[in-house]
């Protein structure tokens, strides 16, 4: 292929879509430099149990693209880094990365010392602040690069106790950021998405209950690098539910909350309920649906089930939600009974949609959106889109999104060579 | 799962309905979130997911005898959380109006009420001809000088002379249509018990409020609508009893203000004012949580608060005397309430015996 810009692409975003569209381009001859706001990569696929429809852990499919990664030479991983400025150029985009301090570097053996001596505690950002961890800490056992990092904030003032526990001069306290400008031919934008907040759902009980949670968390429940070890547990009292309820379409297709389908709940949470008979085969799980919405071969993952004792589908979307003799009462019309029914649930796992990166940012890159704020292409300025911020997808389509991101940037800075 | 039954959708149903207000029932995708958070749907009968079905489809002969349709208040609980803003109390308050008009006797009435956003000036404007006619054929129309009191214009003999056989004659015509109803509703559901003993507990149910009370979304309307139906009983009775008091007790008119009578009417004035002005509020700056207005629901709401605002003015009028103007007020009030009275069996009034005969089948419907 004749890749003539010797401009590289950049790939903004190292989640599953941003690390494949990184990976093509290099793989297909193109310098590639991929930048991730977080000090690893994986971004949201990582913070999934398992994913549909195989239902295996998402660690091996990274590993994967790690080893990718690791071996291309014409890929630069940033992390900690984030785009502060990008201006069109005549051969693409000139785009300012500012890099945040590094405060443990390359020297880093993961050995834990420091962690163990860290008298600072902060909310988890793996586990979505469900637990709390050193300032100092590996953060999550898949993380690539392969070393800790320091939340400098949370330090005490004028603790050191870190720097003197490690026994390889792997930190510096005072290290510190710096900004690089890079020219690039092309740039595909691979943001992302962020939970719908349940905070916006009182009615359903969405940061109210402490037993109400959203899909998200309830994936780190089951996953053994969660806050449980991967114990399916109420937040209110560490039991084993009996009763578990996921309410679908919590804050999606409603013009007050997501007007859009997300594409993923409904299959999320038939994958959740399987979490939930593995570990706790006696417990009942209902799901609570407008449309059983599984495309395709997921048709499969729905019918099986859909099957499974112990777990029933319902249709009527959930009205209300409240709290009732140590647990949660969900108020709905079973609409093919023609009743209302006040069910009884133990533990509630809101279905909540994706909410594109892009929505209400005033991007850098100044990128088109459509009405729900996902990210249309722009081949004129050799911009596009991969992932959720391009739509609402699961990991299957967004990698495939990601690959052709990758071709059509490659065109576009072909042509702009 | 019930036995499989025809059903006969109809094109023009569903466009009479949308072309009145209920458009927005297209949308709806049948998720249910309205009927679970209906504070007054019956765990076994809710509403309004299906009634929004009937709807979309077009499905008339299943609304017009389907209690729920009557049962709904319009709290709009509903509408507010709808994820499609679909109006399902829009839509249930147009097919309410639908199934008034369908059900009235005679039908021309119910088809001229219903269209009152283009029939109004001829509802409005032949109660007024009639005044105007009647009192030039009884009085000569003369408004003397040295005039004191409206009886010197109208005689109170008239005035009864004229709404007692109206009121008979909407009787006449609300109660056929009342029973038609009471019969469809029949075919909706297996009734037990008998009427009476099933209708005092709704009165008392509606004479508390109570079911508007449960509204969420516009809980004030339950006291702007009490307020307006304890100031109509009141100033009923007051017609009643002042009939007692100029025929049997020959009392000098107009009562002093300290009179019981007085008193009582002057009671429901305020109620009226009162009830008049939240509902009024609402309807202006009330947005989702009142509803949208159609012409149907706006006629009615007219008529009432110009009854209310030309009753208050006749009154005022008796402490400082313009013969001329006040008479013309008063004219206008006799208007205002002939066209009420006539309009009853086909505007928004009907939902009084509507209402009140679908809570009387929903007692007698429900599991013992």
């Amino acid at each position: 292929m004749n890749v003539s810009s010797p401009q590289p692409l950049l790939v903004v975003g190292a989640g599953i879509a941003g690390i494949t569209a990184a990976l093509e381009a290099a793989e297909a001859g193109k310098e590639a430099v991929l930048v991730e706001r977080e000090q690893a990569v994986g971004g949201r696929v990582l913070r999934s149990h398992q994913y549909f429809p195989k239902l295996c852990p998402p660690s091996c499919g990274m590993e994967i693209n790690v080893r990718r990664l690791e071996k291309n030479p014409r890929i630069r991983v940033l992390t900690g880094a984030q785009v502060a400025k990008a201006d069109r150029s005549a051969n693409g985009w000139s785009v300012a990365i500012a890099v945040s301090p590094r405060f443990v570097n390359e020297r880093c053996t993961v050995c834990g010392d420091c962690s163990k001596v860290c008298p600072a505690k902060v909310p988890d950002p793996f586990n979505l602040g469900m637990n709390e961890v050193p300032a100092i800490r590996l953060p999550h056992p898949d993380a690539w690069p392969r070393r800790f990092v320091l939340d400098r904030s949370a330090c005490p003032s004028g603790c050191k106790a870190c720097v003197d526990a490690c026994t390889y001069d792997a930190i510096d306290l005072n290290a510190a950021g710096r900004e690089e400008t890079i020219e690039a031919s092309a740039v595909v934008l691979a943001t992302g998405w962020s939970p719908y907040p349940i905070e916006k759902l009182p009615e359903l009980g969405g940061g109210r209950f402490q037993d109400v949670v959203a899909n998200v968390n309830f994936e780190r429940l089951a996953s053994p690098s969660g806050p449980t070890g991967g114990k399916i547990l109420r937040p209110s009292d560490g039991t084993p539910p009996k009763k578990i309820a996921f309410v679908q379409c919590a804050g999606s297709r409603d013009v007050n909350h997501l007007p859009y389908c997300s594409a993923v709940c409904c299959l999320a949470s038939l994958k959740q309920a399987t979490y939930v008979k593995e570990q706790i085969p006696d417990a009942e799980v209902t799901m609570y649906y407008i449309d059983r919405r599984a495309p395709g071969r997921n048709e499969d993952v729905l019918t099986k089930v859909a099957a499974t004792e112990g777990v029933k589908l319902v249709k009527g979307k959930v009205g209300k939600i409240e709290e009732c003799a140590g647990g949660l009462k969900l108020r709905l019309e079973d609409v093919e009974a023609g009743r209302i029914l006040d069910a009884f649930a133990d533990l509630v796992v809101l279905a909540t949609g994706m909410v594109s990166s892009l929505k209400g940012e005033k991007p850098p890159f100044g990128v088109g959106m459509d009405d729900d704020g996902f990210g249309l292409d722009n081949p004129g300025a050799s911009l596009f889109i991969a992932g959720v911020a391009r739509r609402p997808e699961d990991v299957a389509a967004s990698v495939r999104d990601a690959t052709g991101a990758a071709a059509k940037a490659l065109v576009a800075a072909r042509r702009s060579a | 799962m019930a036995p499989l039954a025809d059903v006969f959708p109809s094109a023009e149903f569903r466009d009479d309905l949308a072309g009145r207000g209920g458009a927005t029932a297209a949308r709806c995708y049948q998720c249910a979130t309205c009927s679970s958070v209906c504070q007054l749907a019956p765990d076994d009968g809710p509403f309004p997911r299906r009634q929004m079905l009937k709807a979309q489809w077009g499905l008339g002969d299943q609304l017009v005898n389907d209690p729920a349709v009557w049962l709904c208040h319009q709290c709009n609980d509903c509408t507010v959380r709808c994820p499609r803003d679909a109006k399902p109390g829009d839509v249930m308050q147009t097919v309410r109006s639908l199934v008034v008009e369908k059900l009235a006797t005679p039908a021309f009435m119910g088809r001229l009420v219903a269209k009152a956003g283009s029939t109004w000036p001829l509802l409005l404007g032949a109660p007024f001809l009639f005044w105007v006619l009647v009192l030039y054929a009884v009085t000569g129309l003369q408004v003397p000088a040295e005039m004191k009191e409206y009886k010197d214009v109208v005689p109170h003999w008239l005035i009864y002379a004229v709404f007692f056989p109206v009121a008979g004659l909407v009787t006449l015509a609300i109660f056929p249509s009342g029973l038609r109803f009471w019969n469809l509703l029949g075919s909706s559901g297996r009734r037990s018990g008998s009427f009476v003993p099933n209708l005092v507990p709704v009165l008392i149910e509606i004479s508390t409020h109570k079911r508007f009370g449960s509204c969420d979304a516009a809980a004030s309307r339950r006291w702007g609508h009490f307020a307006l139906l304890w100031g109509f009983v009141g100033a009923a009775v007051t017609s009643g009893l002042l009939l007692l008091a100029i025929y049997v007790l020959k009392s000098e008119m107009p009562l002093p203000l300290l009179h019981p009578f007085k008193v009582l009417g002057n009671l429901s004035a305020v109620l009226l004012v009162v009830g008049g002005a939240i509902l009024l509020y609402n309807r202006l700056v009330g947005g989702d949580r009142t509803g949208s207005s159609t012409a149907f629901d706006n006629f009615f709401l007219f008529v009432v608060i110009l009854v209310i605002a030309t009753g208050v003015l006749t009154e005022v009028g008796r402490f400082q005397f313009q013969p001329a103007l006040n008479t013309w007020i008063y004219i206008l009030h006799l208007t205002v309430v002939l066209c009420l009275f006539a309009t009853f069996p086909y505007s928004k009034f009907a939902h009084m015996v509507y209402r009140m005969l679908a809570m009387v089948h929903e007692r007698m419907t429900r599991p013992v």
